[in-house]
């Protein structure tokens, strides 16, 4: 075993061992090295580039990373990114540096389970098949829903990032994206195949469960009538991902029977016939539960847990990815409505009572008795809804999309605050403070006012009452709150349900 | 659930003993070791060991990754080839769902075979029932100079394998094919690829040579 020393263009200096020639990980077409200080790692391509793909490299290095990485709150993307940072030369070999992923995204040891998966990547697919994550995942590292939405939110900004920037994934999968549901994060890897519309075309179609239908369909046609693979099949792939990771299952595998040879099954059901397993208005592709189906329960059971269970806004984007964009590209939800119906989304969240609860969080489903869908546990907590209005001509506030649904300790952020405030990757740090939080106390609902200097109950308009920073305000029916002066200021108009006697 | 089932064809016949069946003792103990940590492979792949001597026997029938354990092996006997395909077949309609028109079958079988011998037994009269079933990928391994490699083209086509001496090296390097072979093609059924011919397994270790016709 020898230490091989490389500069790379901007001079500096990699170190990785040979491993006699036997790399210690082999991908699809790379053979990976780790630097000896464990800091990044060393792909090399087994077959020579040809300049298109040399000239692409560079970009991706150069260019592309910069306008990413090198702006204002760049430092946000390197979660979310696995970018490569520079090519490397071995000879007539070509190599890219990557960081290494950060430790959360390798299983660790179970705490008193089996340890086998431990040290190894946590790849997508063992959270997105129901079979994976209900028998290998390690419990103490399978997450809950909170996290789901999270790692789900964090990969449609990345998306969102590539496409800003005018660029494609082309090859987003569950292979391509490391998760952690405990923290929430996501990152997306295998970056150096990125399509650039018009100057750099995709290397491969993708991987099946994401391939996008128009792909499938028309894979097997000549050149100019072959749909490739682009920013709206990106798409399509970014909603099987998110369906995917909030139910275990595959949105258009289902029942229905194409054709009795496997392979051309496969090509029907993810190409031309593709049909969401839960479209309301044709019923032909829906799961049936089987005798032999054990280790996937709950989740392929769409009667149990159907898609209307993750909540207005997410079921608004599910009827888009997959009913009217599935064979219509241009219907298809982008990165940033995801991005903002998980925000709202996650307003909508309720703990669960039941402490063993697997996914202890819900989203609230506008019944007055709240049931878990996940484990079946009645909420039994009062419950305020806080619904928002805000104003364009200063007087009139009108009702917007979006409500809290709250519960003891929750907190209140600027964004819920201010209507052009909004939780995601341009907000600094110094925002992401709560301003107020709501308190359950003596079978009252208090909201606790931490930061908001001119914030008012506004319930009677003749005479609002400051509420002063550090002081509260009970919170019951009809409640009407002001939370800030200014005209980008939300009013808040309060409801009170599944109390005790209601 | 659709399965991705493998087939193991191991001949465990009286030359087989000592050095060579310890080796492939390991390489399946190997194999699975490696398979659990493919998340395509735990969910769908489901592995059978059938052994042939003078008589055959499913050892293990198909089992899920994580269920299955590894098997005790002993070298004995005859080297009953023909019997262990027609073992194969009756096994493979036994086990593996066929898609009818209003259920979704399994994927079509993976098979690999390991012998070091000369059938004892009559392979041609086994090899239409096995020819007649669609199998996907079929590999025969010729471990050692001793193989009948014509009965196995028959079998497996062009994707006959030889090892130039049943040793530890040669045979764990074809059970590290064959993992990799395994995962794959659960990958690769996963992701919609056709499953087929030898072009759709990764390249063969060093130490294992493409027999050519």
């Amino acid at each position: 075993m020898s230490i091989v020393k490389l500069t790379a263009e901007d001079g500096y200096i990699v170190e990785f061992e040979d491993h006699d020639g036997s790399p210690p990980k082999q991908g699809g077409i790379k053979d990976v090295y780790f630097t000896t200080d464990k800091k990044y790692a060393v792909a090399f391509y087994r077959k020579k580039l040809d300049s298109v793909a040399e000239e692409r490299l560079e970009r991706i290095v150069n260019r592309y990373r910069k306008n990413i990485f090198e702006q204002v709150g760049g430092n946000y993307w390197k979660e979310i990114f696995c970018w490569p940072e520079r090519v490397v030369k071995e000879g007539t070999k070509t190599g890219i540096l990557v960081p290494f992923y950060d430790k959360k995204f390798f299983f660790g040891p179970s705490n008193g389970g089996d340890d086998f998966l431990e040290g190894s990547e946590k790849e997508g697919k063992w959270f997105t098949s129901a079979k994976n994550f209900n028998l290998f995942v390690p419990v103490n590292q399978k997450g809950d829903l909170q996290g789901y939405l999270s790692v789900c939110q964090q990969l449609s900004r990345g998306v969102k990032k590539l496409h800003m920037s005018g660029l494609a994934h082309s090859d987003l999968s569950y292979k391509n994206c490391l998760v952690d549901p405990v923290t929430g994060s996501a990152c997306i890897i295998d970056i150096d195949g990125l399509v650039v519309p018009g100057l750099f075309p995709p290397d491969v179609i993708g991987t099946k469960d994401f391939i996008a239908p128009e792909v499938v369909a028309t894979a097997h046609l000549k050149d100019d009538q072959r749909k490739l693979p682009c920013q709206d099949t990106d798409l399509h792939a970014l909603s099987v991902l998110i369906y995917e990771y909030l139910f275990h299952r595959h949105p258009l595998e289902g029942d229905k029977v194409h054709d009795q040879d496997p392979e051309i099954q496969l090509l029907l059901e993810m190409g031309e016939k593709a049909l969401f397993i839960e479209n309301p208005f044709d019923t032909s592709n829906r799961k049936t539960v089987k005798s032999d189906d054990g280790d996937f329960l709950p989740w392929i059971d769409t009667n149990k847990l159907p898609y209307v269970i993750t909540g207005p806004y997410l079921k608004e984007l599910f009827d888009k990815a997959f009913i009217k964009g599935l064979h219509n590209p241009y219907e298809r939800p982008t990165a940033d409505d995801w991005d903002v119906a998980i925000s709202r989304t996650k307003d909508l969240l309720l703990p669960c009572s039941n402490k063993k609860c697997s996914m202890k969080w819900f989203i609230y489903d506008r019944k007055s008795a709240p049931v878990c869908p996940y484990c079946g546990t009645t909420y039994n907590e009062s419950l305020p809804i806080l619904d928002f209005y805000s104003t364009k001509s200063g007087d009139k506030y009108v009702l917007e999309n979006r409500q809290l649904i709250v519960y003891n300790n929750l907190n209140l952020y600027l964004w819920h605050v201010y209507k052009n405030i909004f939780p995601n990757e341009t907000l600094e740090d110094k925002f992401k403070k709560p301003v107020g939080h709501f308190s359950f106390q003596k079978n009252k609902w208090y909201f606790v006012n931490q930061t908001l200097g001119s914030m008012r109950d506004i319930t009677d308009t003749n005479n609002p009452i400051m509420i002063p920073i550090n002081g509260k305000v009970e919170i019951s029916y009809g409640k009407t709150l002001k939370f800030a002066d200014e005209n980008t200021s939300r009013i808040a108009y309060i409801r009170l349900t599944n109390t005790p006697h209601s | 659930m659709r399965k991705l089932p493998v087939y193991l064809l191991i001949d465990v016949s009286g030359s087989m003993y000592g050095e060579p069946i310890e080796s492939v003792k390991n390489g399946i103990k190997t194999l699975h070791t490696a398979l659990r940590k493919e998340p395509q492979a735990m969910e769908m792949a489901f592995l059978s060991v059938i052994t042939f001597e003078s008589n055959v026997r499913q050892l293990i029938p198909l089992t899920e990754i994580s269920k299955f354990r590894p098997p005790d092996l002993e070298a004995s006997g005859g080297t009953s080839l023909g019997g262990a395909l027609t073992e194969l077949v009756r096994c493979a309609k036994n086990e593996v769902a066929t898609s009818t028109p209003d259920r979704k079958g399994d994927y079509k079988p993976m098979v690999f075979i390991m012998t070091d011998g000369e059938p004892t037994d009559d392979v041609d009269a086994a090899l239409p029932a096995f020819q007649a079933y669609k199998w996907g990928i079929v590999v025969a391994c010729a471990a050692g100079h001793d193989a009948n490699v014509g009965v196995l083209q028959k079998i497996a086509g062009p994707n006959v394998l030889m090892l130039d001496v049943a040793d530890s090296n040669s045979i764990s390097a074809f059970f590290k094919f064959v993992t990799t072979s395994i995962a794959t093609t659960s990958k690769k059924v996963d992701a919609g690829g056709q499953e087929g011919g030898m072009n759709d397994l990764p390249p063969p270790p060093p130490e294992i040579s493409l027999f050519k016709s």
